[in-house]
């Protein structure tokens, strides 16, 4: 019950503030391209990804078997999953001003395509993508990765 | 010479054809739980081949041409560099790459000193953006206002965002949905023409614009 007076009290004040909410967590990026069945796991929330949705840093992101998605993040940076996918937005921090700048993709399973932003080009050292074995950095460029179920 | 004939035109079919379409040059994606496979591959607006490494705690390998890629597993060091053939990255890479968004596009409006009034040619682009901004199913556009750094900073910060603002105006009135528009001001802190400060350099006075 507890819980659920929570989650209403935060539905209500998305609602009415909804300035205020994206002022607190400003999102990572925006879901562009959706088919077939395509989540977000947010903490322990499990929402159907739909076309304009924003993404934060920490959100996971999963198709099903018919699943295709496509994100652009605030940097410029790009990246798709093709079907029985799963990629984890670990970090995704965009504020050059204030010198903090870092973008880590974890491709835990299935396939997935990246197109390198404006983080990759101020610093490359900052991009991380992550398969289960490995580490890959990058030096501004495209990349295609799959990964084997575990 | 039947059983020669039947043994030379498939070899034959297969030299004369790309690789690709034979059977026996494919190359297979991962295949361990686990394993992962990473493939470099051309920028799909320029085609331009950066570069990339896969690394881990029993070895590293660089990719650095066009369609380079490795297969990686847990505690295994990352196999040497092979290169994919354009048909084995349209069999194993087409569906996700097809997912893959847009490109963003990037606009610069120029303004008249010390003044939130476009530049005639800047003011011309207008319908090019809109252009930009119609063919995204979700379009998402940031603003950004600068100045050159004649003036105080602070000035310059309000300049930026009167900047930005005029311009977010000029996309409403042309009928687009503002709540899609986000509008900040960098000021004189991100300089087009670096300069000293308290110099007129009219490449500075500008927005700048990303269609998403």
């Amino acid at each position: 019950m507890r819980a659920h007076t929570v989650a209403a009290a935060v539905v209500l004040t998305l609602l009415t503030v909804p300035a205020f909410a994206a002022e607190q967590q400003p999102s990572a990026g925006q879901i562009k391209v959706v088919s077939g069945s395509a989540f977000i796991v947010r903490g322990n929330t499990v929402l159907p990804a739909t076309v304009g949705q924003r993404v934060f840093e920490a959100d996971k992101v999963r198709t099903g078997s018919d699943g295709r998605l496509g994100i652009t993040l605030k940097d410029d940076t790009r990246f798709s999953l093709g079907p029985n996918s799963e990629v984890h937005l670990n970090r995704f921090a965009y504020a050059p001003s204030e010198g903090r700048i870092g973008l880590a993709l974890n491709v835990v399973r299935g396939m997935a395509a990246y197109v390198s932003g404006r983080i990759a080009k101020l610093s490359p050292d900052a991009v991380k993508l992550e398969t289960p074995g490995a580490i890959v950095g990058v030096r501004g460029t495209t990349l295609a990765l799959s990964v084997s179920p575990q | 010479m039947i059983v020669t004939r039947r043994l030379i035109v498939p070899a034959l079919a297969c030299s004369l054809t790309l690789a690709t379409a034979c059977a026996s040059h494919k190359t297979k994606g991962p295949e361990y739980p686990g394993q992962a496979m990473v493939a470099l591959l051309p920028d799909p607006e320029t085609g331009n081949v950066g570069k990339a490494y896969v690394t881990n705690s029993a070895g590293r390998t660089d990719l650095g041409s066009a369609r380079d890629f490795t297969t990686v597993s847990v505690r295994t060091a990352p196999a040497p560099v092979s290169t994919l053939s354009q048909g084995d990255v349209r069999a194993l890479f087409g569906d996700v790459l097809a997912a893959l968004p847009p490109p963003q596009r990037h606009f610069t409006l120029f303004f008249r000193f010390d003044s939130e009034e476009l530049t005639p040619e800047s003011k011309a682009m207008a319908p090019e953006i809109l252009r930009a901004v119609r063919e995204r199913q979700v379009p998402d556009v940031l603003v950004v206002g600068h100045t050159d750094t004649t003036g105080a900073g602070t000035g310059n910060f309000a300049l930026g965002l009167r900047r930005a603002n005029t311009v977010r105006t000029l996309l409403r009135d042309s009928g687009l949905d503002v709540a899609s528009i986000d509008v900040i001001s960098h000021g004189e802190t991100e300089l087009l023409v670096p300069t000293g400060d308290g110099i007129f350099e009219a490449r500075n006075r500008r927005v700048e614009i990303t269609v998403r």
